[in-house]
């Protein structure tokens, strides 16, 4: 399996890997996280398991379990340290300390080196009898509310290394050192392999877009995060100077009551026009968002707030320019006239987007260097040598 | 030159290896260029190499119009180009170390327009370091012939090792391959051109490896 990258990242590259690899031979591995499916953690482990295991090293992967409580203990966690919310159900501190106290003693975590993925899971090291610990931490920790970092902090200084995604998420009151990882996508993934034309059309056209006329697309969850209100905006400042359409495309947010708040009120300024498709397509849809991806003209990641916005490699790697805000991870991917345009309005999206659909050798030549951008940088490959060297620095091996 | 291609020299071999520099936050953000500067001066040295020789890599994430992060950042958040330019351009030959070009970029930045002074960044200026992970490639040179075709195709990242890293983080005086001309050939003339590129100024190490080549196949193939 692991061969059938060298087509994207060259032989040399996957060498480098092996060799890396050798180093840590005998070395036993352990990744926890909160699912075994459903988001990027658990997509990106999926893939990254195998991959190490096929490199010769010993990787389980193991998943902790909790109550309602607890998970609604976590996801208010998640939104306090991405600076999002001060809500924290009564309790918190002590439903999640026992969450951990009963995983402790039913996840063994008797390895050399232990990847414990966000925070869900990271207060297992208060168990810890033996091996390195690394927290990998996959969302935006830069301006949390202090009282939840506080208390993650504390548990998070006694890991031997953190991951951070981007540069700017990194902490100055944390004494561990920070690697900056940032995430990855799957070029074998049904997401992301190469489809025919063809293929990108009927889906496009099942779903009632006419492939004839410019497609705008933005993949993302119905969030204020990803400003779909700002995106309808933007649309309608485009339609006046070019015949448009635009797909906004979704998953469910039957579990999120603030989704669907939010996609009443895109539903809302959409209003008639029948341009504009809002879809929510089930979990899982991966060659509908290939065909969104591939099939669109321009793609738009027009988020206010994200952690790294791996959408925007999605597009990238199918040779779409996209334009993206200018915040979390996106200009990691976006860079200005480089791959595409880093916006902060949706007058500015507008504008970019209208040159990209009149200009298409411009189009052409950034969605060319994005997909360059992405093999160099955003490839899984790319994603487990981080963290064979992640794992050889925390040994100590040289 | 071309009768010394089988030659081994004085029998010295260069083992070739190559290396990636996985980045570590330091903790240290700057948000104007104050903060820049006071930043600078209390970076280690992997941290000036990152931001500075580390883009010679394609793969480091900088457009091709600017040369290190640090002019990136003033360009595009204290939206000063000219003072961008001139951190761009800041030398990187030898015998300059990342030591000399903290105190250049020190003085290039204290030396700027009194407008950028009272500027803030949107988005901060995170400081990294790194940690070079060294690996052999299993490569041994033995002859002048076995050196030309190496430098032709050993992996960017060996290239960027022997060339760039060792010399400028201070371990060796010359570049490996200046170094080992010298010592296994007494070849002083090409090691002292290869020794005038400036690994800085690049941003695509094939484009670093075509003009070593240039050089070498100038001076050696005739």
């Amino acid at each position: 399996m692991i061969e059938k990258y060298a087509e994207f990242i060259g032989q040399e590259s996957l060498q480098s890997i092996i060799k890396i690899a050798e180093k840590l031979r005998g070395v036993s591995i352990l990744h926890v996280n909160s699912t075994r499916e459903g988001g990027g953690v658990a997509e990106i482990l999926q893939k990254m398991v195998p991959l190490m295991r096929e490199l010769g090293l010993n990787v389980d992967w193991k998943i902790i379990r909790g109550d309602s409580s607890f998970f609604r203990v976590t996801k208010s966690f998640h939104n306090a340290l991405q600076g999002q919310s001060d809500y924290l159900p009564p309790g918190a501190f002590e439903t999640y300390d026992k969450w951990q106290s009963v995983n402790a003693s039913e996840v063994d975590t008797d390895y050399d080196v232990v990847f414990i993925h966000d925070p869900q899971p990271a207060g297992l090291v208060d168990y810890k009898k033996r091996g390195r610990w690394v927290w990998r931490c996959h969302i935006d920790i830069s301006s949390p509310y202090p009282p939840v970092w506080e208390f993650l902090r504390k548990r998070v200084e006694k890991y031997d290394a953190a991951i951070i995604s981007v540069p700017i998420f990194g902490r100055e009151d944390l004494k561990v050192p920070q690697f900056v990882v940032p995430p990855s996508i799957d070029p074998l993934s049904p997401k992301n392999v190469a489809i025919h034309r063809v293929t990108a059309e009927r889906i496009l056209r099942k779903f009632g877009l006419d492939t004839e006329r410019p497609i705008l697309t933005q993949i993302s969850r119905f969030d204020y995060a990803k400003d779909p209100v700002g995106v309808i905006r933007t649309y309608k400042l485009l339609r006046r100077h070019v015949d448009v359409q635009l797909a906004y495309v979704g998953s469910p947010a039957s579990d999120d009551p603030e989704g669907e708040d939010v996609y009443r009120k895109t539903v809302a300024e959409a209003g008639e026009d029948k341009d504009i498709h809002l879809l929510i397509l089930p979990p899982n849809s991966n060659l509908e968002i290939n065909a969104f991806q591939s099939g669109s003209d321009v793609i738009m990641q027009k988020s206010v707030r994200e952690g790294f916005g791996l959408t925007v490699s999605e597009a990238l790697w199918k040779g779409k320019p996209v334009i993206g805000g200018n915040t979390g991870g996106i200009p990691l991917q976006v860079i200005n006239n480089v791959t595409g345009y880093l916006v902060n309005s949706p007058e500015e999206a507008s504008h970019y987007s209208l040159y990209l659909l009149r200009r298409k050798e411009v189009a052409s030549r950034l969605g060319a260097n994005g997909k360059e951008h992405v093999r160099q940088n955003f490839l899984l490959p790319r994603h487990v040598r981080d963290y064979l060297m992640i794992m050889s620095y925390v040994m100590g091996i040289r | 030159m071309l009768q010394l291609m089988d030659s081994v020299g004085k029998g010295v071999e260069l083992d070739l290896y190559g290396a990636y520099y996985p980045p570590i936050y330091t903790g240290i953000k700057a948000m104007d260029i104050d903060g820049l500067i006071q930043g600078l001066h209390r970076v280690d040295g992997l941290s000036i190499f990152y931001h500075v020789f580390h883009p010679v890599l394609s793969s480091h994430i900088i457009p091709d119009d600017v040369h290190n992060d640090f002019a990136l950042w003033i360009r595009e958040e204290l939206n000063d180009p000219v003072l961008a330019h001139l951190v761009s351009d800041v030398p990187g030959e030898e015998p300059k170390t990342v030591e000399d070009v903290r105190k250049d970029l020190i003085r290039i930045i204290s030396d700027g327009s009194k407008e950028v002074q009272g500027r803030r960044a949107r988005r901060p200026f995170s400081f990294l370091t790194c940690i070079p992970v060294v690996y052999p490639i299993d490569i041994k040179v033995r002859t002048l012939g076995e050196f030309l075709d190496q430098v032709a195709t050993m992996p960017g990242r060996a290239l960027v090792y022997h060339f760039v890293f060792k010399r400028v983080m201070g371990y060796s005086k010359t570049n490996d391959f200046s170094n080992w001309l010298t010592e296994n050939y007494g070849l002083t003339d090409v090691a002292s051109k290869l020794s005038k590129l400036d690994p800085q100024t690049y941003t695509d190490e094939e484009r670093m490896r075509q003009d070593i080549l240039d050089i070498l196949r100038g001076e050696l193939l005739k």
